[in-house]
């Protein structure tokens, strides 16, 4: 007889993911992914000028912000067939890329990482032996034996106080762990470090943002940022070094020990290659813009169906024909009225609470659908987006990640390995390598833009009295964001987010297809069900957030995070 | 020199969980504030909250809490009840909270000395409604809350002869009541 287990953490007022999965002869035989909350957040916007809505969205998500802002202007500009000046897209892409880097370090050692690192096996570390072998795969020079042994009294004195605090929910000691006590402190002093740089990612979106969160230099046609290479209160080179200074920082991190780290990691758990594939379609937009129109990107799109890579269709442009045509979300499983699949810019969202039934409706997540098929997205869409059609910086470190797992005694992976688990936190590393090279490229863009005079940050948007449908899109940390709008005398009649953990969260539709957490689940081995590390796993690659995701309040909802067996 | 941060937290989209940004927009609006004393809408944080509060001597926050008082209650909770809630597993960004926060900058060693957290009971969180009646009146509370808190401390304030517009966009006439203004 099948067991079911319920993931449910709730901590504040905020849209949470709920996971069920029913376990038979230890190993996941059925799940569902739903979200316990309903927002309604677009309805807000309604009315309301279009050239303000993104103030308002930035407010779907604590954590997301500047995305929502980003694909929110990036809507109204494709509505009203707007170019933006060259600084303009530079600034934003810096911002978006300066985000994306403190998201995934952040994802990978704060939010993911303790998946895999038993942090009661540091005790019996050897810091000096921690530091030969980190030297021996990293030139990162924070890895000394001082450094380390830093970290490990942390953890001794956490552990020594009788209560471990911040640590107090680890499955420590699960069979699942396999780490050396020497990799776990390795992996947990940069747990330790990753603070720090994270913020310093953080710092160049809040110097080119003015604010962080919620940035305030956007506006519908480019940015409010004044440029004057001689000031100190505008953009001028201080600041400009400021960022060239933070940026370096980061970057080193994210090439010397972020990415190494999951390289480490990938080569001592090597069977979650084979683990957590679920969906193999894949969905990403092309994003960082290289001219005023958006005609050419540095990151490319398109989409991948059943994990052909052969066969993969590129996108030209951010609102690609294809894209804006294909979206639809479907509510047969969704706690809305009805049970249509409607396209986003004729999208409703009108509750009908039911109550959790895994058969009917079970989760305030939309399920989105791209001609109708389920799509992964995220940096493993992405990655494998861009390397199928030859993407060179793709490439680059996608091989880089394969060479390195090897050279550290891991298996020699294929791309095809990558649809799995683990796959999506090398994806995640490898686009953020990606990143990191391409933050120093659009600040050198930006200083020789303005080097040749050009101070221009800004043109005047129209808004026409006829109706104007927009879609605004970013590749976001999670993957594909789309924000729809339509747009009639001068103000808003619709607004649609359709958010990247809805795509990755979503519940089944009208044919019974699962979403990409669901079907990512489905036989994944538990050594022991009543602590399910494994499923833990597999969610964590996604790096769910579902405070955008999902569209009321659960005002029972205070109970702390249980994972219980029914 | 010491420094203090009153961040208001909550989403201003969600009716009586936006009492935090508003009520730090209003308390700036009203009063000059002393050297070392930072206000901050802080929206709906995760754990990038902790870098903000690393190497503070002492931090002030407003939110809303659901708890079982009658809405517009205003529970002034410190460092060791905030700590005292256990983390939860982490699903997603989201929940590492504020306890999660104050736990990692304690391994940090820099932990603020002072934590205080004025914690409104909330009414109505429905998405793009004003503050319910009961926490409006609440606010005036909220204020002279954190301005005890900073005499305390020894942070300069001083009330302004002319209160600023508080800029509390998100509503859709942005003037407050009169009666919100705190005595």
């Amino acid at each position: 007889m099948a067991k079911r287990i319920t993931i449910d953490p709730i901590t504040r007022i905020e849209g949470h993911l709920r996971i069920d999965v029913e376990v038979d002869n230890n190993a996941v035989s059925n799940a569902w992914a739903s979200c316990t909350m309903w927002r309604g957040i677009e309805k807000i916007l309604r009315g309301r000028d279009p050239r303000d809505a993104w103030l308002f969205t930035q407010r779907f998500c604590g954590v997301c912000t500047t995305v929502h802002a980003m694909a929110s202007v990036r809507s109204v500009e494709d509505a009203l067939k707007l170019e933006i000046p060259l600084n303009a897209q530079y600034i934003r892409n810096l911002i978006l890329i300066a985000h994306a880097l403190h998201d995934h370090i952040v994802h990978f050692y704060q939010l993911s990482a303790l998946d895999w690192v038993d942090v009661l096996q540091i005790p019996k570390a050897d810091p000096a032996a921690t530091s030969k072998l980190a030297e021996s795969i990293s030139p990162w020079t924070r890895n000394s034996r001082n450094e380390l042994k830093a970290a490990q009294d942390r953890v001794n004195a956490v552990a020594s106080s009788g209560q471990l605090g911040i640590f107090a929910n680890g499955y420590w000691g699960h069979p699942a762990m396999r780490l050396s006590p020497d990799v776990n402190l390795l992996a947990f002093s940069h747990y330790v470090q990753a603070l720090e740089y994270q913020r310093k990612a953080l710092q160049v979106v809040g110097i080119l943002g003015s604010k962080t969160p919620h940035i305030q230099n956007l506006n519908v046609g480019g940015v409010a940022n004044a440029i004057d290479l001689d000031s100190t209160s505008a953009l001028g080179m201080s600041q400009l070094e400021m960022i060239r200074t933070l940026l370096e920082e980061v970057v080193q991190f994210v090439q010397q020990v972020y990415f190494v780290d999951v390289c480490a990691v990938a080569a001592m758990y090597p069977e979650w290659f084979k683990i957590g594939s679920g969906v193999r379609n894949y969905l990403a937009v092309p994003d960082l813009p290289l001219d005023s129109r958006g005609s050419s990107y540095d990151l490319p799109g398109g989409y991948i169906r059943d994990g052909n890579l052969a066969g993969v269709k590129g996108f030209q442009t951010a609102s690609d024909p294809v894209f804006r045509q294909s979206v639809t979300e479907d509510v047969m499983h969704a706690y809305y009225q009805g049970d249509k699949a409607l396209h986003p810019w004729a999208g409703e969202t009108e509750p009908a609470f039911t109550g959790w039934d895994g058969d009917q409706k079970y989760s305030w997540v939309k399920a989105p659908r791209f001609n109708g098929e389920p799509m992964q997205v995220g940096p493993l869409a992405q990655v494998l987006v861009g390397y199928a059609q030859g993407h060179p910086l793709t490439r680059k470190y996608t091989d880089m990640a394969i060479e390195k797992i090897a050279a550290i005694g891991g298996p020699r992976a294929t791309p095809a390995a990558l649809h799995s688990t683990l796959g999506r936190h090398a994806a995640r590393a490898i686009r953020a390598c990606m990143l990191a090279e391409l933050a120093q490229k659009h600040l050198q863009l930006l200083v020789e833009n303005i080097s040749k005079g050009d101070y221009a940050v800004h043109n005047q948007p129209v808004l026409p009295n006829h109706e104007v449908e927009g879609v605004g899109t970013h590749e976001a940390p999670r993957g594909t964001l789309s924000h729809w709008v339509v747009i009639k005398d001068q103000k808003i009649k619709n607004y649609q987010a359709v958010v990247p953990s809805t795509w990755n969260a979503s519940p089944r539709d009208r044919t019974g297809a699962h979403g990409p957490y669901e079907a990512s689940l489905l036989h994944t081995p538990l050594a022991r069900p009543e602590e399910p590390l494994e499923v833990l796993r597999t969610v964590h690659s996604f790096d769910p957030c579902m405070a955008c995701a999902c569209h009321a309040f659960d005002p029972s909802g205070r109970k702390i995070g249980v994972a219980k067996v029914l | 020199m010491k420094r203090v941060l009153i961040g208001g937290i909550g989403n201003v989209l969600l009716g009586d969980d936006g009492v935090g940004p508003y009520v730090v927009r209003l308390l700036e609006s009203l009063y000059e504030l002393g050297e070392g004393v930072e206000v901050a809408d802080l929206g709906t944080p995760a754990l990038d909250l902790t870098h903000q509060i690393v190497g503070l001597h002492a931090l002030i926050l407003v939110d809303s809490v659901a708890n079982d008082d009658p809405p517009g209650t205003v529970v002034l909770y410190r460092k060791e009840d905030i700590l005292r809630a256990m983390p939860a597993q982490r699903l997603d960004p989201h929940s590492p909270a504020l306890s999660e926060c104050l736990m990692t900058a304690e391994m940090l060693g820099a932990t603020p000395e002072h934590v205080l957290l004025a914690g409104v009971a909330g009414a109505c969180y429905e998405p793009g409604q004003p503050l319910s009646d009961a926490v409006r009146q609440s606010v005036g509370v909220a204020i002279a809350a954190i301005l005890e808190e900073l005499e305390r401390l020894e942070f300069a304030f001083q009330a302004k002869l002319s209160p600023d517009e508080p800029g509390i966009w998100w509503n859709r006439d942005s003037i407050p009541e009169p009666d919100l203004v705190p005595q």
